[in-house]
């Protein structure tokens, strides 16, 4: 079916969410098939009722008509035979032969059998026979290859029976041309009532497909799709308040999303504005540090919590600066090759976890960048030390075009109820539990990892620890910092000119 | 290790405590509040290194950055404050040696300033190097192209040094980033691509065509003598 298109026009900003399972579908043209049907049988039973009931009413006009007249032909007939009585030899044949000149048929009984044409000798019933001896007028037809009707009685004044015989032959053939045609335009009216009905089921459920393409493309986030509305029937009004409710629809997302990105922009403010302070608070605390044994007890215990607490605020400033920039899609990903174990390695050196973590593996290289990929690593290893006990395996492997990382602890598990919000912002296992870390590790390792064109899942079971797993393309998507960003630095579109043959996706080398 | 150091920042606790945690480093300092008192500051008197940061009230880091660059070479480690990585690539390209996001930690800055000051002191080859129509006089810390003067920073200068003592070898990022910027571990390999463009511009007869300092695809950088 044709139709015409559904009026869209691409409003979503962001990607068509990724349907794992779409909506049951109806296979389409069923219903239109059943409406033809319904309609063909409404059609063809009314026709077949209409036209056999007129057949069946004339048939039955027609035949009484024809014994009528027989009959008053008999009763003339016997009037006549009475003429020829009594029946001598010769009588009988002068009967017989007038009869037969006048066009008529007859059958004589009168003690023998004497038919006045021997072709047309019908048997007659005793049931006949039995009410033609009883004095009455009685008749039959007779359904042999040539359809006959005998119309007997007895001549007045004597026992001979006559019987007069009607050709139906032509009566029957009328009939059966009649029907003929009936069952023709019966089988006419059929044709075109399918034609009718599937021409009309088609136009009325057109607007049901388009209503369905419409709500498919509205799901698919093309959230301008709107139905035309045409002329002033049910349909239109349909199409009017889908139109409707896909606006308000349409507002109200518009609306979640101004509200997002207000918060992302308060965000980034109070990361930005928190910088200042926090940055005199990391320079104050390293100098008080520095001189915390010069200072009395208490005094000493206050200074030390203070330089610890600013490193925690320190952590949650830059945790939410980074995230609120990840937010903003200002981040470029520059691709390099990287041997992924070997940053495992420099990352756990570089942390001091030599002795809490093993990492298997021997060089595995990818495609990827590597300060996104120790943002990832370094969160996910930290997150398994602080709160996995025991040994910290970190295994790297390569599946087809693919590299996975596997990050287990042997902790004691994260509850199942848990680990749908793992990766939400500021969402802590043990609320009690406030840790070094700021609640925003998991939410940034996740995001660093989109970046990468990866995914990043997590499985754990109470009582046999936790696994991360970082999974990545062998060839990350290099990518500019995104449209957004750039539009909003056109100022300094002189950066990417000013850097011609040493781009940010050139490899910067790979020496471990 | 004594040495000069201008501190421009314009929150008055950032200032402080730089200035103390490099005073107590050894440096003597001196602050200024805004984009022209750090000119007026650094016109007055010998000035070994500047901190600066980018954000300022009426003229910015940038332009003061520039203006410096017109005149002086004096290395300057820049302060950014902004959330935009692009912001780090133009106070780069403006002429900064070195940068340290905020907020930052006072050893590390100390470090950085420490590090950018001993590209000034390297140990002097026995005579100056001569390669590609250039003569790198390591000892007097100057470079000449047909005997005139090249301008160039000290992380410049350190940049082409390095690249000249071993024409032909190629230079990983990593590696330039390890030996100029004394940075290790993951740098900013960004830092390496803007010095060479810079030194590009001043050393090459055509910065567009770079014929003397080669970038090799996939490795890194090298020097080609002749």
């Amino acid at each position: 079916m044709s139709g015409e298109p559904v009026a869209a026009a691409t409003a979503g900003t962001r990607p068509a969410p990724a349907t794992t399972a779409g909506p049951p579908t109806v296979r389409p043209g069923r219903l239109r098939r059943r409406l033809t049907i319904a309609f063909v049988l409404v059609a063809g039973i009314s026709a077949g009722v209409l036209a056999g009931g007129s057949y069946l009413l004339l048939r039955q006009a027609r035949y009484d008509a024809s014994l009528h007249a027989a009959a008053a032909d008999a009763r003339y007939r016997l009037v006549l035979a009475g003429q020829f009585l009594p029946l001598t030899e010769q009588r009988r044949t002068e009967l017989l032969t007038s009869f037969e000149g006048s066009g008529r048929h007859v059958v004589l009984i009168a003690g023998d059998t004497w038919p006045s044409d021997p072709a047309y000798a019908p048997a007659l019933t005793e049931r006949l026979r039995s009410t033609v001896a009883a004095g009455e007028l009685g008749y039959q037809r007779s359904a042999g290859p040539t359809r006959l009707l005998v119309v007997g009685g007895r001549v007045p004044g004597s026992t001979a029976e006559l019987y007069v015989i009607t050709d139906e032959e032509d009566l029957v053939a009328g009939l059966e041309q009649l029907r003929n045609a009936l069952a023709a335009g019966w089988v006419l009216v059929v044709l075109l009532a399918a034609t009718v009905g599937h021409t009309l089921a088609r136009r009325t459920l057109e607007p049901v497909g388009r209503a369905s393409r419409a709500a498919r493309a509205i799901t698919e986030g093309l959230l301008a799709t709107r139905l035309p509305v045409a002329g002033r029937d049910e349909f239109s009004g349909w199409a009017a308040s889908f139109n409707e409710m896909a606006e308000a629809l349409e507002a109200k997302i518009a609306a979640l999303h101004r509200a997002q990105e207000r918060e992302r922009r308060f965000t980034a403010d109070v990361a930005h504005e928190l910088r200042t302070p926090v940055t005199a608070l990391v320079g104050a605390a390293s100098l008080l540090r520095d001189h915390l044994d010069q200072l009395p007890g208490d005094a000493r215990r206050a200074g030390e919590l203070l330089v610890t607490d600013v490193v925690r605020l320190r952590r949650l400033v830059e945790d939410l600066m980074e995230i609120s920039r990840l937010d903003a899609g200002r981040e470029a990903v520059s691709v390099t090759d990287v041997d992924a174990p070997g940053l495992v390695r420099r990352i756990v050196a570089a942390r001091g976890w030599p002795d809490r973590v093993t990492v298997d593996g021997g060089p595995l290289r990818l495609r990827t960048d590597p300060r996104r990929l120790e943002r990832v690593l370094g969160n996910l290893i930290a997150n398994a030390v602080q709160h996995g006990a025991g040994e910290v395996r970190v295994r790297t492997a390569r599946s087809g075009d693919r590299v996975h990382v596997d990050v287990d602890d042997q902790g004691p598990g994260i509850p199942a109820e848990h680990l749908p919000r793992l990766f939400d912002r500021f969402h802590k296992v043990d609320p009690a539990r406030s840790g070094g870390g700021s609640g925003l590790g998991l939410a940034i390792a996740l995001e660093n990892a989109r970046l990468l064109g990866g995914t990043l899942t997590v499985h754990s079971a109470p009582g046999t620890g936790t696994r991360f797993r970082l999974d990545l393309p062998g060839s990350a998507p290099e990518d500019v910092p995104s449209t957004r960003a750039a539009a909003e630095n056109a100022g300094s579109t002189r950066v990417s000119s000013g850097l011609p043959d040493a781009g940010g996706s050139e490899p910067t080398g790979g020496t471990g | 290790m004594d040495g000069r150091v201008l501190v421009v920042e314009d929150d008055a606790s950032i200032r402080e405590v730089t200035a103390l945690g490099l005073r107590r480093a050894g440096f003597r300092v001196d602050t200024a509040a805004d984009g022209r008192q750090a000119l007026t500051a650094w016109r007055s008197g010998t000035v070994d290194l500047i901190v600066l940061d980018i954000m300022l009230p009426g003229l910015d880091g940038l332009q003061v950055c520039r203006e410096i660059r017109r005149s002086s070479a004096v290395p300057i480690l820049m302060l950014t404050a902004r959330t935009d990585t692009i912001d780090v690539v133009v106070g780069l390209e403006c002429g900064a040696d070195d940068y340290l996001r905020k907020p930052f930690d006072l050893p590390e800055l100390v470090a950085r300033v420490r590090s950018v000051l001993r590209r000034a002191v390297v140990p002097p080859e026995p005579g100056p190097l001569r390669v590609g129509g250039l003569e790198i006089d390591s000892g007097a810390f100057v470079a000449r192209r047909d005997g005139q003067e090249l301008p160039l920073t000290t992380t410049e200068f350190r940049l082409l040094l390095e690249l000249a003592r071993r024409p032909g070898q190629v230079f990983t990022r990593e590696l330039l980033l390890d030996r100029v910027w004394n940075h290790s571990y993951l740098g900013d390999s960004r830092l390496v691509d803007v010095a060479v463009q810079r030194l590009r511009a001043k050393v090459e007869a055509d910065p567009g065509n770079p014929r003397l300092i080669r970038t090799v695809r996939g490795a890194g950088y090298k020097l080609v003598a002749g």
